[in-house]
């Protein structure tokens, strides 16, 4: 991998549905190895920026490169793990068909997984501690262990960069930190994370850097840069009626 | 099988085929019938029978008309499932493009394109002849020979196509998203199992009627759904049910002297709703029984919490009786249940820890102490401690004790002077944990080191954990660097959870 190059980067980034631009003018270049927070209130293009990584919209205009390639051509390299709400939790599938499921791009679709994609998919499952629970359906997990057995499918399918749709979402405390740790660790592989969250008091805590977006790129760097309360204001107009004390990332959002 | 297929053949050429047929057809409708359930279309799936009327009518048209051959098989399936593809795409783009939901667009385009073919049939009555009825509650024993050899075409087609792309389609029903990540053609995909679909509705039309296919397709699929963890099993599980459904709903149509599709339907029904009742897991009696018998997980705790404070960790029944608030039965029972699982010996009256029965034990204690020592934080009065410590142990799943544990600053001892177990789970050889967690005495190799740490502890040093300091708020480590050199340093909490370690 060559150290230079970013892991993401996005040049002058436009995408529009119809007349109103979702995105506008984007640039932002994303370093290997870090945990990247995109935060902005509702509809303000953070799913579109995803959607943009993973290749699925056409921008108007700009380019975004992976590890300086064209995001089509990088496919696979991404693994994109799905927001929890998304899933079937009752579907028939077990912790090691998910897992295995990150093999699926590297094998062509007629020809059976080899026993090497197993041991990827089975060693992915042992880093996330979730070996013993191989056999077990999905829908018979905890909440922490539900997002592990994701992140082991992302990286069985040997992404280098992961990106997560609010992971947080809909979770207890318990289970946040297990997820975080997680994240963490993950991190610490050298994998990129992105991960599009919505709880502005812990955003500070958790992630090296944050975006702030709405349809425009306001703020990109270290939290206590991006999490300015002048920024905010802006940002979040009325949405966002408590929000004292901080620096300290103690206060709660409260516009959701 | 093969002899009785052949004395069937002899005795009745025309049963033998309504066999086949059954066979052929009730095998690819309880297949894609799967996938159906699992992708909640089955409305979807009622249209496309419906529509396929305007195919066979327009297929048998033009054949007739430009050919001027007689109901031609191969035109009307090839008709109807065009016509099949155009109600489907139809829904998609209506319901796209206007603000009217897809459940009222199905309903609008289904019934139109239904509604088109009997206008067609009427109108062109003088060519067309296509008996209604037949159409709407199936002609099992009127199958044609060349029928059969399109139904065992579209079972070959169905049966490749489900084997072949089992993965991508597998991934597809699950996450549509991580398919279209991995470059699949998602829409593509959808339209080809909506392909498939027409073909077998149009087969399954043949045996049960318009009305009654989605029956065929369904029933099965649920009924397997019920029993099966893993879609590959619930595909077989799923087609010997549509066998299973059908002979014995042929059967009894034959001795009843009923009509063989809707006696085939209300088997396939009735086997439903049988195994909703009985499935071991996700069935109706196994969900009243697990309530039923269910032996209180407070229960479970509170026996290993009397063994582990006990002298020597054994005591009788007895002991547990007077030491728990339960009736002796209730501890018999969960005693017994404990037995089974290999966390308890039971012998001659006394009973005593298997090593995961200590492990269990140890956690719950770790829960307890480390609930005491938060209700201690919080102020709650010395006497109230253990008691209300008692009632939150239970909540001990592993998540929220680490939690729990890192925000108390990983203590050592509870309020009373008494040890808090390790987190043993976790601390085990070859495991990455950060230094906090660990305990005197653990050895190790530095994997990461965060920003925090500037200098004396850098990744690959050798380190052995000392004894905890200033109230255990101070970790301190020997470090050995890799020139042999080695110091000891003295850490916070938050410079601990920086440092993370691969045990020996």
């Amino acid at each position: 991998m060559n150290q230079s190059l970013p892991a993401i980067e996005v040049k002058n980034l436009t995408v529009s549905y119809g007349p109103v631009p979702a995105l506008l003018d984007v640039s932002l270049a994303i370093d290997a190895g870090q945990l990247i927070g995109i935060i902005g209130p509702n509809g303000s293009g953070k799913s579109t920026l995803i959607k943009s990584l993973l290749g699925f919209v056409k921008p108007d205009f700009g380019d975004v490169l992976l590890f300086g390639e064209d995001a089509e051509k990088a496919k696979g390299r991404v693994a994109y793990v799905p927001q929890r709400g998304s899933v079937d939790w009752d579907f028939p599938i077990t912790v090691r068909e998910v897992a295995l499921m990150g093999r699926y791009g590297k094998q062509s679709w007629w020809k059976e997984l080899s026993a090497e994609d197993r041991d990827i998919a089975d060693h992915a499952l042992e880093q996330v501690r979730m070996g013993d629970f191989r056999n077990r359906q999905i829908g018979q997990l905890s909440g922490g262990q539900q997002q592990r057995v994701f992140m082991a499918r992302a990286i069985a399918q040997g992404g280098d960069i992961l990106l997560l749709d609010e992971p947080f979402a809909g979770v207890d405390a318990a289970t946040e930190k297990a997820i975080l740790d997680v994240l963490e660790s993950t991190r610490e592989t050298g994998r990129t994370l992105v991960v599009v969250h919505h709880d502005l008091a812990t955003a500070s805590e958790y992630f090296d850097s944050l975006v702030l977006l709405k349809q425009r790129l306001f703020a990109y760097g270290p939290p206590e840069h991006v999490l300015h309360p002048e920024l905010l204001s802006e940002v979040y107009e009325g949405t966002l009626r408590i929000f004292a004390n901080l620096q300290s990332g103690r206060s709660r959002e409260v516009g959701q | 099988m093969y002899d009785w297929l052949v004395d069937v053949y002899f005795v009745s050429p025309h049963l033998f085929k309504a066999l086949i047929t059954g066979l052929l057809v009730t095998t690819v409708c309880s297949a894609i019938g799967c996938f159906i359930v699992l992708k909640r279309t089955s409305f979807l799936a009622d249209a496309l029978a419906h529509s396929m009327l305007a195919g066979v009518v327009v297929g048998y048209l033009f054949m007739k008309l430009v050919f001027g051959k007689e109901a031609h098989a191969p035109a009307m399936l090839i008709g109807s499932i065009i016509s099949g593809i155009i109600t489907v795409a139809m829904i998609g783009f209506v319901s796209r493009f206007s603000r009217v939901k897809e459940d009222a667009v199905i309903g609008i385009m289904y019934t139109g394109i239904f509604a088109f073919g009997g206008v067609l049939v009427s109108l062109f009555s003088q060519y067309v002849h296509i008996d209604l009825l037949h159409f709407i509650v199936g002609q099992l024993l009127g199958v044609s020979d060349q029928d059969l050899w399109m139904m065992a075409i579209v079972t070959v087609v169905v049966l490749s196509f489900i084997v072949l792309m089992f993965r991508s389609l597998q991934l597809v029903t699950f996450d549509r998203v991580m398919a279209a990540s991995l470059g699949m053609n998602v829409i593509l995909l959808d339209y080809m199992l909506t392909t498939c679909t027409a073909m077998v509705v149009v087969t399954g039309v043949q045996v049960v009627g318009v009305i009654q296919v989605v029956g065929l397709l369904i029933a099965p699929g649920a009924t397997a759904y019920l029993l099966c963890d893993r879609l590959k099993n619930m595909l077989w599980v799923s087609v010997v049910f549509g066998w299973t459904g059908f002979l014995v709903g042929y059967i009894l149509s034959e001795n009843y002297n009923v009509a063989p599709g809707a006696m085939i339907v209300v088997v396939l029904t009735a086997q439903f709703l049988l195994v909703f009742l009985v499935a071991p897991r996700y069935g109706l009696l196994a969900d009243v029984q697990r309530r039923f018998r269910a032996i209180p997980q407070q229960v479970v705790e509170d026996i290993l919490g009397v063994i582990l404070r006990a002298q020597q960790e054994r005591c009788g029944i007895d002991d547990l009786v007077t030491h728990t608030q339960y009736k002796a039965d209730a501890i018999r029972k969960a005693v017994n249940s404990m037995v089974k699982k290999e966390w308890l010996c039971f012998e001659q009256g006394i009973v005593s820890f298997t090593q995961e029965g200590r492990k269990q034990a140890r956690r719950l204690l770790r829960a307890h102490r480390l609930w005491e020592t938060y209700l201690q934080h919080l102020g709650v009065a010395e006497e109230e401690l253990h008691q209300r410590a008692h009632v939150l142990e239970h909540l001990h799943d592993e998540d929220a004790v680490d939690y729990l544990d890192d925000k108390l600053g990983h203590p050592l001892t509870d309020p009373h002077g008494s040890e808090i177990p390790e987190d043993f789970e976790h601390l085990v050889s070859g495991e990455i944990m950060t230094l906090a967690i660990l305990r005197e005495g653990h050895t190790g190799e530095v994997v990461r080191v965060g920003k925090l740490i500037v200098d004396p502890v850098s990744v690959g040093d050798r380190v052995t954990v000392g004894v905890r300091e200033d109230d255990s708020r101070t970790w301190v480590i020997a470090v050995t660097k890799s020139d042999g050199k080695s110091a000891e340093h003295r850490f916070n909490h938050e410079e601990a959870d920086e440092i993370s370690i691969r045990l020996d």
